[in-house]
């Protein structure tokens, strides 16, 4: 690999989503030097896996095409992939930080061209599906992965799987023997785009998701959505494979519940709003929605989208937090609870289920290789206690992808003013 | 142009080697696309490929390099080469992956690969590496209109990155709306309390920065220029009038109160004690920590906030979105009472209580165990009671219709943007007949109108998710609740971004680069004077105004506020418009110098021009599932739908192709389109192009327009064997020769 | 708006809530629910509530004073602490659940008839006399709970069960006369004389 030069004038971004790519290209476009630094063999983060964006249903890779136009023309910008944070010490102009890559056993010169895939056998659950699908022990991570560069998973290291894709490569680009790099580098400021995780489903016992097929995540659905998808975009639930036409959402799965996370995650009203579309646009008439719900979190302009979806007649509003949810014989969930809106009991079959699941931060308050001030959710806090150590994104608080962004905009900025404090080119 | 030297470099990689025919293609490059030095490689993207390209580059002259290879968007970092221009001939994604590996296909496969080869070399010849734009500025200086908490806080957070900032606002104090706040909502852990509004510290700060300049009782009358180089002029109350100079502005002029007197079914007007959210601040504030009266100098003993107040409702008059801001702070507002009295009763009426995030949850909570009550319900009427004021609800969880009795009753009403004007509504003086207006923000002396274009419900948001900053004039952005309602925390956050946006807009013009989203293109269109007609199509076309017109009409660029999308390309009537690497020759040569085999071949040809950033995409990564097309099609990137001009349509047909696709972005209400309205343009322009097909007495099947997403990785392939489908159905052109 | 439901006087303000407060077990939680009704619908009796917890809490922040107090709902609660498990809030449900109901009852507003209401009532009468329960004693009481002619009926069904209870000794029919008890049942008594008193107090002084 190639050096990497870093100072104290360097932003150090940690975290390759759309905050960490928008805070990393918005400082570099400014001039900054910046390394951007993602956990996974590819950057794009949770908005590469969504089919659709609310409130307009556009298709977030159309804006991460654009990204990754942006990132592939810039020279002030160094990626690492399948790299870490293991150390921060230091202050604000001054931090050393150690990373940690782990290997990806393919080299630069990988065309993508996929003859790995096709040599190696062993399979392995899809990340980028959630676990819906399987994908290679050789893969590129999703259609449009960058770096575009295949990887081998760990796992297969030491098997003839990997030997196999070793011979299978043409240009010499599989290294069976790359190992565990760690570098130290000198940055000036750091801005911590780590963002966030779908809460454990299964620890919402009453709802079943870990023993109903047909009791899926918000985030699978999306999956489910995307031509991409394991299903090439057809709602077909996982037991059966049947049509998915009569869906539930059931909002605050996991949010607003001091059981779970106690926080609002916000996104997840404006994302039930945007998937019970797909189930009219693809069933049309024959596509029925039921939300279930306490407040509809539509905030701010995008309200209207919220309004167009409830003038739906084929999307019924119940005000009520699902109390629990049986399978009935053909494996459809029932869903129980109370209508609190003048006090009706329900008990509706769906095809199937998705839970609107909360957002937690993914990494854990005691988690940080640098104390950070974080508040009762684990989300770090702007304060002057992190130093030059800045939040974007779903490390901030529970956002959409629009303050995602404009959080990270804001930090990088931040991170600009530290950098030119260290530089002296402020005044 | 003597001294282009273009080099073709034919990669076998990948199974293109196998599949095609490497010696035919160099052949074709060489000798019927003229490239002066062409070779072949193995693997070209590695170290020992790159460096051959290099050092021809280096000891040949090579000034034009023509890579023969996969997707221009694959392999970008290797074949990166600075100071040459570089054409991508896609035979890898665009051929052999779309194809099957079979004998009768060879053929095919082979023509279609070799067309690519002639249309790199081409593009290369008739490209040429963009020069350096001269009016290029560097003013570090940054504009910021409006002095409420966005525009303060845009102006401090840019002055401490080491940028001077001048601050006009047209009252005589800064603090804008918040200034009337008594406390805001707390911003950080544990959320409890309404806390400090802050605006006193944001003014302190402000005086006490050397880099920031206030104007206050202070307008803007015109804004002339480019980022980089605008010219402002700064006009007193007084009628004084000094012009400044900035490289970027932040508009920053925040919101009004809704009108509440069009609410009189809510009570408005008709008692003094039914006030608006803003109007109990003043009152609160003017307290000052001493106990609400009601206007009457009663004692409060009840308040009803009604929430969604003419918002969120398709009522005539009514406004049709959510503030965001006033569930929080009707929460704020009764802890003010609650705090001071427990035992003054504070009822919310809502229908979905709004308080998302951490703080939100928390602060709702924090309500609650103070005792402030909140009911779901729907607000039909209040009214002057016996005692005291009678509003009318709907309880929606007890299902009943109630009278609840209140001394006070707070309307949470709406926030309108302090956007200028409506430039749809409110056309351009014409030159020599420019006045500045006094319901303008920012008198833009632009072509297209004075200010910015409005997004939805008079706000000045930006359309796209992922970039909520870009505004359709470039070098002005908009932030605070002029750009879409929001809360104080969201306005600061939001206002530290747009300043880093001014910065960057400054940093790019300096350097002539582009802004997004072609950050970093260096090119920017020129004109041939001679050949123009006035007819002012560019000038109107711009989707971000960046184009204006001198005294005689003709177009004046501004190269620092164009997006190079091209759409200007596209409209000219009479092709005088180009950019240094796309241009109507560096296109409409590719088309035309394909290989068109003769009618009895019974071979079509179909040009695809696809948009470069959705549907090339879709196409490749179809490709990389194999998912097949026809080798029929003949497919051309383009920046965007707009940037097509009709020549290269008529060419095509006229040339003796069978049928034309064109894929662009959604257009309409949520258009996708990057250039904001390209493909909407030339969804207009292509209404025209059924005309031209009969006049060519061709059949209208032979040309279709499509919208096509980045996800239609099955049904782009689709739309081009539709058309092999249509061809085959209405025969071969009868153009061909 | 039709006046005939509307529902006037002193209506949402918080008056009741704050009486509830004051003398409700957990009283002081019911201003934090936020109606999302995942107590009514995990309650596993729930259809046989007039009112469920949640719609209970909404109409004490309502007013209604009379409505809650004289409801039978909350005396249908089992105690099985699913609502409690459940509640995004913290709300002690049952407990408030069993509070209301014993506010209504020292209030004297508890419906009359309610079967769980009598049942608590037979139930206490017959573990203080002697600090113990007799069960025998408490299930004679309970099949007369409805009065004589429907007390012959159940005990006739219940015979055959009561024999085979008497011949595998699982039944002591002396205990009927007699029956254990504690030690020393004066001092419960005193006990319990003193916590009322404890109570009385403290509902005088709210």
């Amino acid at each position: 690999m190639a050096e990497i030069v870093a100072t104290n004038q360097t932003i150090l971004v940690v975290g390759g989503g759309i905050s960490g790519m928008t805070a990393a290209l918005e400082a570099a476009e400014c001039g900054k030097h910046v390394i951007l630094v993602e956990k996974t063999p590819s950057i794009g983060g949770r908005i590469g896996q969504l089919y659709r964006y609310f409130p307009k249903l556009c298709h977030p890779t159309c804006g991460l095409e654009i990204n990754l136009k942006r990132l592939r023309g810039n020279k002030n910008l160094r990626l690492l992939t399948m790299t870490e944070v293991a150390d921060v010490q230091g202050q604000a102009g001054n931090y050393t930080v150690t990373l940690k890559t782990q290997p990806r056993f393919i080299n630069e010169n990988c065309t993508a061209c996929g003859a790995c895939g096709e040599a190696v056998k062993a399979e392995f659950a899809d990340e980028h599906n959630y676990g819906l699908g399987k994908r290679k022990g050789a893969y590129l991570p999703n259609a449009m992965a960058y770096p575009q560069r295949y990887v081998l998973d760990p796992r297969i290291i030491g098997t003839a799987d990997a030997e196999a894709a070793k011979a299978a490569c043409k240009f010499n680009a599989i290294d069976l023997d790359m190992q565990v790099e760690t570098k130290t580098l000198t940055v000036g400021a750091i801005i911590w785009a780590t963002g966030w995780r779908p809460f454990d489903a299964s620890k919402i016992q009453p709802y079943g998701y870990d023993r109903y097929p047909n009791v899926i995540t918000s985030v699978e659905f999306e999956r489910l959505a995307d031509p991409h998808g394991p299903t090439g975009g057809k709602l077909l639930r996982p037991s059966d494979g049947k049509e998915a036409k009569n869906v539930a959402f059931i909002q605050c799965a996991g949010s607003r519940d001091r059981n779970y996370l106690k926080h609002c995650s916000r996104i997840c009203c404006m994302a039930s709003l945007k998937q019970a579309t797909y189930v009219r646009e693809k069933f049309a008439d024959a596509g029925d929605v039921s939300i279930y719900y306490i407040d509809i979190r539509a905030i701010d302009r995008i309200d209207d989208f919220h309004q167009k979806v409830k003038a739906d007649p084929k999307v019924k509003f119940i005000k009520s937090k699902v109390a629990k949810i049986e399978q009935d014989k053909v494996g459809n969930p029932v869903v129980h609870g109370v209508d609190t809106e003048g006090y009706t009991r329900y008990a509706t079959a769906h095809d199937l289920v998705v839970l609107a699941i909360g957002m937690e931060p993914s990494v854990a308050a005691n988690n940080f290789p640098i104390k950070v001030k974080v508040n009762e959710s684990g989300f770090i806090e702007q304060d002057e206690a992190n130093g030059a150590i800045f939040a974007a994104g779903c490390s901030s608080d529970a956002l959409d992808v629009n303050r995602a962004v404009q959080s990270a905009t804001a930090s990088a900025l931040r991170a600009i003013q530290v950098i030119n404090r260290v530089a002296g080119t402020e005044g | 142009m003597a001294d282009v030297k273009i080099g073709a470099y034919i990669c076998k990689g990948c199974g293109i080697g196998e599949r095609l025919d490497a010696k035919q293609m160099m052949q074709v490059a060489s000798r019927d696309a003229k490239a002066h030095l062409v070779r072949e490689h193995e693997f070209l993207c590695n170290a020992e490929g790159v460096q051959m390209i290099k050092n021809d580059i280096a000891n040949e002259g090579v000034n034009r390099v023509a890579i023969c290879a996969c997707s221009r968007r694959s392999k970008t970092d290797a074949f990166n080469f600075e100071g040459v221009a570089i054409t991508r001939g896609n035979i890898r994604e665009g051929v052999i992956w779309v194809r099957p590996n079979t004998e009768e296909a060879r053929e095919t496969t082979q023509e279609m690969a070799e067309d690519y080869v002639r249309m790199a070399v081409i593009e290369a010849k008739f490209m040429t590496p963009p020069s350096k734009n001269t009016e290029a500025k560097y003013d570090r200086t940054i504009l910021v209109v409006g002095g409420g908490v966005s525009g303060m806080t845009s102006a401090i957070e840019a002055a401490k990155a080491g940028y001077p900032v001048h601050i006009v606002e047209k009252a005589s104090a800064l603090g804008g709306n918040a200034a009337n706040f008594l406390r805001r909502v707390p911003q950080k852990s544990p959320y409890a309390n309404p806390e400090d509004s802050g605006v006193a510290g944001l003014i302190k700060a402000i005086q006490a920065d050397s880099k920031i300049k206030v104007h206050l009782n202070s307008t803007i009358t015109r804004t002339s220029g480019a980022p980089g180089r605008f010219a402002v002029d700064i006009t007193t109350e007084s009628g004084a009038t000094a012009t400044e100079h900035f490289g970027a502005i932040v508009q920053a002029t925040g919101f009004h109160d809704y009108d509440a007197n069009k609410l009189p079914e809510l009570g408005y007007g008709k008692s003094p004690n039914v006030v608006t959210q803003l109007e109990l601040e003043k009152m609160a504030k003017a307290a000052n920590g001493a106990v609400l009266k009601t206007k009457d100098g009663k004692e409060i003993k009840s308040v009803v906030f009604v929430q969604c107040a003419g918002q969120r409702s398709s009522k005539e008059g009514h406004l049709p979105y959510c503030s965001g801001h006033c569930c929080s702070t009707s929460i704020k507002q009764a802890m003010y009472f609650k705090d001071q009295n427990p035992t003054i009763d504070t009822n919310v009426i809502y229908s979905d209580l709004r308080t998302p995030g951490t703080g939100g949850e928390e602060f709702y909570r924090s309500g609650q165990r103070k005792g402030v009550t909140f009911t779901k319900g729907v607000v039909s009427e209040v009214v002057n009671g016996s005692d005291g004021l009678d509003v009318k609800f709907k309880d929606l969880i007890l299902n009943q219709d109630v009278v609840e009795k209140a001394d006070l009753v707070v309307l949470a009403t709406g926030m309108i943007a302090n956007s200028g004007v409506n430039i749809d509504e409110v056309k351009q003086d014409e030159p020599g007949e420019w006045k500045s207006s006094p319901e303008s923000v920012l008198n833009l002396s632009y072509r297209q109108g004075k200010d910015i274009p409005l997004l939805k419900h008079g706000f000045n948001d930006s359309h796209f998710i992922c970039f909520p900053y870009e505004t359709r004039r470039t070098g002005i952005y908009t932030t605070g609740p002029v750009r879409r309602p929001m809360d104080l925390l969201q306005a600061q956050e939001d206002a530290t971004g747009a300043a880093l946006k001014a910065i960057q807009s400054i940093e790019s013009a300096a350097q002539g680069l582009a802004v997004h989203p072609r950050v970093g293109d260096l090119s920017f269109p020129s004109f041939r004077r001679e050949g123009c007609t006035q007819c002012k199509r560019c000038t109107v076309e711009c989707p971000f105004g960046a184009i204006d017109e001198d005294e005689q009409r003709f177009p004046v660029f501004n190269e620092s506020r164009c997006r190079r999308c091209g759409t200007c390309m596209g409209a000219c009537p009479v092709r005088v418009i180009s950019f240094e690497n796309y241009s109507v020759d560096t296109v409409g040569q590719q088309l035309k110098n394909i290989n068109i085999p003769e009618e009895f071949e019974e071979k079509p040809r179909i040009l695809v021009l696809a948009c470069e950033n959705d549907a090339y995409p879709a196409l490749d990564m179809a490709a990389m599932r194999k998912i097949e097309y026809s080798a029929w099609a003949r497919i051309i990137p383009v920046r965007c739908l707009g940037s097509v001009n009709l020549i290269w349509l008529t060419d095509a047909l006229n040339s003796g192709y069978d049928g034309v696709v064109m894929m662009g972005c959604q257009k309409g209400e949520n258009y996708q389109c990057h250039f904001v309205k390209g493909s909407e343009i030339a969804q207009v322009r292509m209404s025209k192009v059924d005309d031209t097909l009969k006049t060519l007495n061709l059949e209208v099947e032979r040309v279709a327009t499509y919208e096509v997403a980045i996800t239609d990785i099955e049904r782009a392939p689709r739309l081009i064997n539709d058309m092999a489908e249509a061809v085959k159905k209405v025969g071969l052109s009868p153009f061909k020769f | 708006m039709g006046d005939m439901n509307v529902v006037k006087v002193e209506a949402y303000r918080n008056s009741f809530l704050k009486e509830v407060e004051a003398n409700v077990e957990g009283g002081q939680w019911v201003k934090m629910c936020m109606q999302c009704g995942v107590c009514s619908g995990s309650c596993p009796l729930g259809s046989a509530w007039d009112h469920p917890p949640q719609e209970l809490f909404m109409m004490i922040r309502a007013g209604k004073r009379e409505e809650v107090l004289t409801s039978s709902s909350m005396w249908m609660c089992t105690s099985c602490y699913n609502c409690i498990v459940r509640c995004p809030r913290d709300l002690p449900i049952t407990h408030i659940m069993h509070g209301l109901a014993h506010y209504a009852e020292r209030l004297g507003l508890a419906p009359k008839n309610q079967p769980t209401r009598k049942f608590a009532k037979l139930f206490w009468n017959n573990l203080v006399k002697k600090g113990r329960v007799n069960e025998l004693k408490l299930g004679v009481a309970l099949y007369f709970m409805n009065g004589l002619v429907e007390g012959i009926k159940t005990a006739l069904k219940m015979a055959p069960l009561g024999l085979n209870m008497l011949k595998t000794k699982r039944m002591n029919p002396l205990e009927y006369v007699g029956g254990h008890g504690i030690k020393d049942a004066a001092g419960l008594q005193a006990i319990l004389k003193k916590a009322r008193a404890i109570e009385l107090a403290k509902a005088k002084k709210a």
